[in-house]
């Protein structure tokens, strides 16, 4: 187990250094960019060449490169140009937020999947099987933006229950915690539908091994062979997915941020990006790879502990 | 009576003799007349009847002050990097500096200018000098006194081409020259800059005068001074604002927060009328249209900045809101940059302006909310508006134009515009659809905000479609965006008679006289001129009705400190 996590550990690195490399050349092969979107639209070519010189940025780009990498490490982000400050100062305080949401999110969706999933793949073609099967398809196949604007229309608009925007401003009486509940109800109803499907599958396939007719036939009752025997087994599969899906609550909360103007990570990358706020992409880039290639070691340690084959390979 | 007029302005007589005969209405007289320097008050009084304006703001007298004083309005628009209010280059950045700092005049919604951190002003009888006088006692919010060196540093630093702000192009022919640097430029010609003409081109007389002696006659002095990015600004922050900078204004702003929120705190010692809210709250939605919405669905903000034309039909159900409106001289120009090849032949331009039918584009972009455009650029609201005719859809005449320019069988280019407000891209749909019925085929490039405001009046983009908030004269907006060589050039169009003929027109103060002069300016536009103007827009925004107070402006500036919140 120590052998394997140090692998991983190794490879992690490895994934980051090249990755780190990528993000670069992506956004700083055109060293002139950043000069000129400081300065503003009437900036004059000469001082667009002045700020070039002053910030380094017509040094050779391997150099520049290593200059940056070794201020990553020693936490120094760089500065947004979009924000007008470190961009330490915005992108923790960003992640934290989204990271508010997609807890809240993932703590709603993960025992909602299992307990669905179970229910619908353990009796293949039910009654009960059939309406989780239907109804998640249907939530899935929704889109973000369409049932943001679905909820609010409801419950912002006909109902007047809950605040149309989630600026975690305590304006208009409204509780910070009541402005979580419609990003959430979009976040959990576009993704639980999948989740649910994916442990809906393992289940059905556990189901119909050999080691489960077995248990049946001799007498074991439905609810210890269901709990006992085939749970631990269907979430081996079901658990990789379930953890990936750390990643969409992370960084593909864009549309979700940006209907409800949640202040977010993914409406911050947004912001940026249509800004060429090159130094806050970048770091936002490197924190979501990190967020992925983690998540993947967790799947892999997870994985190992429920399949005890795998250890001893 | 008279010889008092004649003292604030020679010309004063003859306008109050025009108005009682009738040649003058009513508004153009108070416009005109305070515009020469004669108070608000006076103005009102000599045009008698009874006064439906606050001779002060202009803001109508109905207009409903709540008792109930304090609380927080939040208003829900964008905030994006403020530090440097000279260069901005759209109003809701200038929205956000205005609640501190303010303006030398101010243009009511009525359209007439009045003094505002001035006394009064006083122009020569050639319009080529101005002496600005400031209202004594004024404070800035560190307690020092606002004088004449204050204003003096702002102006100076408003024309210093190294600032780059476009307060430049409306002062250009009055107080700049322009030299050659000495340089070259990549093609090898001379590079030019502008300085001062003379050093006491701007001059401090005393302490509360300062006096513009141009070399040029202009008429828009006043108006000028309230272009957005002419806020009067403490010469000790270097031209910088941020949370707690110094300012004339009512409030203080006390967090900012770029793409989150900007909260103002009404400040003591102001030296204007009494202030009745407590805060004012910026909160910025991003450019999604549903956050802003539904966040004034639930009450979480009082009003926008600025409604989209989609947002029509849904603002209309909200029983809490009023939408307010007001008939501007806002519009977008598909402005076409003759350095380029394929519009090099100002014969191809006017063809594109034949081929569109803007009553059609008016209905299809902005729900016919406005008027119809005119592809010069001068509205009809504008003082010396004149009628040259309609320019309607004629496709024959457009392909014949085409067909003499060596094109008869059409061609292909690429438009670039913004994503948002949304009737701009719908408006380039529609153009593009009238477009392809001469042979032009345009390839629609939506770009969003951010990355559209880099490009607007760069030659990257030889055709595009940008946005122009409403002035008071059409002659400002001609100065800004079709004089040789101002930053705000966009079309990069270079016209000598144009020049001639708007430096004519800005030293006229008899609206008649200017009117025959901007009629030539205007077939000058419809001929050989660089753009296509699809509609005028109505501004409108909605407003929580236990706001009262709030004016619909028609260049969507605010001002908190007129407002109150009913409890």
């Amino acid at each position: 187990m120590g052998a394997f996590a140090a692998r991983r550990l190794a490879a992690l690195i490895i994934t980051m250094m090249v990755v780190s490399m990528l993000i670069f050349a992506a956004f700083e092969w055109t060293p002139g960019q950043v000069a000129s979107k400081m300065l503003g639209p009437f900036a004059t070519p000469e001082q667009v060449e002045l700020l070039t010189e002053q910030m380094g940025l017509n040094r050779p780009a391997p150099v520049r490169y290593i200059e940056w990498v070794g201020n990553v490490l020693k936490g120094d982000l760089g500065y947004s140009t979009y924000f007008k400050t470190d961009v330490n100062n915005i992108i923790w305080d960003r992640l934290g937020n989204t990271l508010l949401l997609a807890s809240i999110a993932f703590a709603i969706i993960v025992p909602c999947s299992i307990i669905f999933g179970v229910a619908a793949g353990m009796r293949e073609g039910s009654k009960l099987d059939r309406t989780i099967s239907v109804l998640s398809i249907v939530t899935t196949s929704v889109p973000e933006f369409a049932s943001g604007v679905f909820l609010a229309t409801i419950f912002v608009i006909i109902l007047e229950w809950l605040p149309g925007a989630s600026t975690l401003e305590s304006g208009g009486d409204w509780s910070i915690a009541s402005q979580l509940v419609l990003p959430v109800a979009v976040m959990v109803l576009f993704d639980l539908g999948y989740v649910v499907r994916m442990v809906r599958a393992a289940m059905v396939d556990v189901m119909m091994k050999p080691y489960i007719r077995t248990a049946v036939l001799k007498g074991l009752g439905f609810r210890k062979v269901v709990l006992g025997h085939a749970l631990r087994n269907a979430m081996v599969v079901s658990l990789t997915v379930i953890l990936l899906q750390i990643n969409y609550l992370v960084a593909g909360v864009v549309v979700v941020e940006t209907i409800f103007a949640y202040p977010g990570f993914g409406h911050m990358i947004l912001e940026s990006a249509l800004s060429k706020d090159t130094a806050t992409v970048e770091a936002a880039t490197l924190i979501i790879v990190l967020i992925v290639v983690i998540t993947q070691i967790a799947g892999d340690l997870g994985y190992m502990w429920l399949n005890p084959r795998i250890r001893f390979k | 009576m008279e010889q008092d007029l004649k003292k604030v302005h020679p010309y004063l007589p003859t306008l109050l003799t025009d108005y009682r005969t009738g040649k003058l209405d009513r508004r153009e007289f108070l416009r005109t007349s305070t515009l020469l320097g004669l108070s608000a008050v006076s103005a009102y009084a000599l045009a008698g009847g009874t006064a439906e304006a606050d001779p002060a703001t202009g803001n109508p007298l109905d207009t409903q002050v709540a008792e109930a004083s304090g609380g927080t309005i939040r208003i829900s628009m964008r905030c994006p990097g403020v530090d440097n209010p000279a260069t901005f280059s759209w109003v809701y950045d200038s929205n956000i500096v205005r609640q501190t700092c303010d303006y030398l005049t101010r243009t009511g919604v009525d359209n007439v200018t009045r003094p505002w951190l001035l006394e009064k002003w006083e122009a020569s009888e050639d319009l080529k000098t101005w002496t600005l006088y400031l209202k004594k006692g004024i404070k800035w919010s560190n307690g020092d006194e606002l004088v004449a060196d204050h204003v003096v540093w702002n102006l100076k630093r408003w024309v210093d081409p190294a600032v780059g702000s476009s307060v430049l192009g409306l002062f250009k022919d009055m107080l700049l020259t322009e030299y050659e640097t000495g340089e070259k430029d990549d093609k090898g010609n001379p590079k030019t800059a502008t300085k001062l003409y003379a050093d006491n081109a701007i001059e401090k007389v005393d302490d509360y005068t300062i006096r513009l002696n141009g070399k040029t006659s202009t008429l828009a002095v006043p108006e000028n001074l309230f272009h957005y990015p002419a806020l009067v600004l403490h010469p000790s922050e270097n031209g910088k604002f941020g949370v707690n900078s110094i300012g004339t204004g009512a409030f203080t702003l006390t967090t900012y927060e770029i793409g989150k929120k900007a909260v103002f705190k009404r400040r003591d010692g102001y030296w204007g009328n009494p202030v009745k809210i407590d805060s004012v709250e910026f909160i910025d939605h991003g450019d999604n249209a549903s956050a802003a919405l539904n966040a004034l669905a639930s009450k979480q903000v009082h009003g926008f900045y600025e409604a989209q034309t989609t947002q029509y039909a849904a603002l209309k159900k909200m029983k809490h809101v009023e939408i307010h409106s007001v008939s501007t001289g806002q519009t977008a120009a598909a402005r076409m940059q003759p350095i380029h090849d394929t519009w090099k032949d100002p014969r191809i331009a006017k063809a594109m302006r034949l081929a569109l039918d803007t009553n059609k584009l008016l209905k299809v972009a902005y729900l016919g909310l406005g008027a119809p455009g005119e592809h010069h650029h001068v509205c009809p609201v504008h003082p010396e508006y004149a009628d040259v005719g309609f320019m309607k859809q004629d496709i024959a005449a457009a392909k014949k134009l085409l067909a003499e320019a060596g094109k008869p069988d059409g061609f292909e280019t690429e438009i670039f515009c913004k994503s948002d407000p949304d009737w701009e891209p719908l408006c380039v749909q529609a153009m593009v659809q009238m477009w392809k019925e001469i042979g032009v085929k345009v390839k629609i490039n939506v770009l969003p905000s951010a990355q559209y405001w880099d490009i607007w009046n760069q030659p990257v983009a030889p055709f595009a479609f940008t946005t122009w908030t409403h002035r008071p004269l059409g002659t400002m907006v001609l100065g800004l965006a079709y004089r040789s060589n101002v930053p705000w050039n966009e079309a990069h169009w270079s016209n000598k008679k144009f020049d001639e003929l708007l430096n004519k027109a800005e030293g006229l103060l008899d609206v008649d006289k200017r009117r025959v002069v901007m009629a030539d300016i205007e077939k000058l536009m419809l001929d050989v001129g660089p753009i296509c103007i699809p509609l005028w827009r109505a501004f409108f925004t909605p407003m929580d009705k236990k706001v009262k107070g709030f004016k619909a402006h028609p260049t969507a500036y605010m001002f908190a400190e007129e407002w109150s919140l009913e409890a």
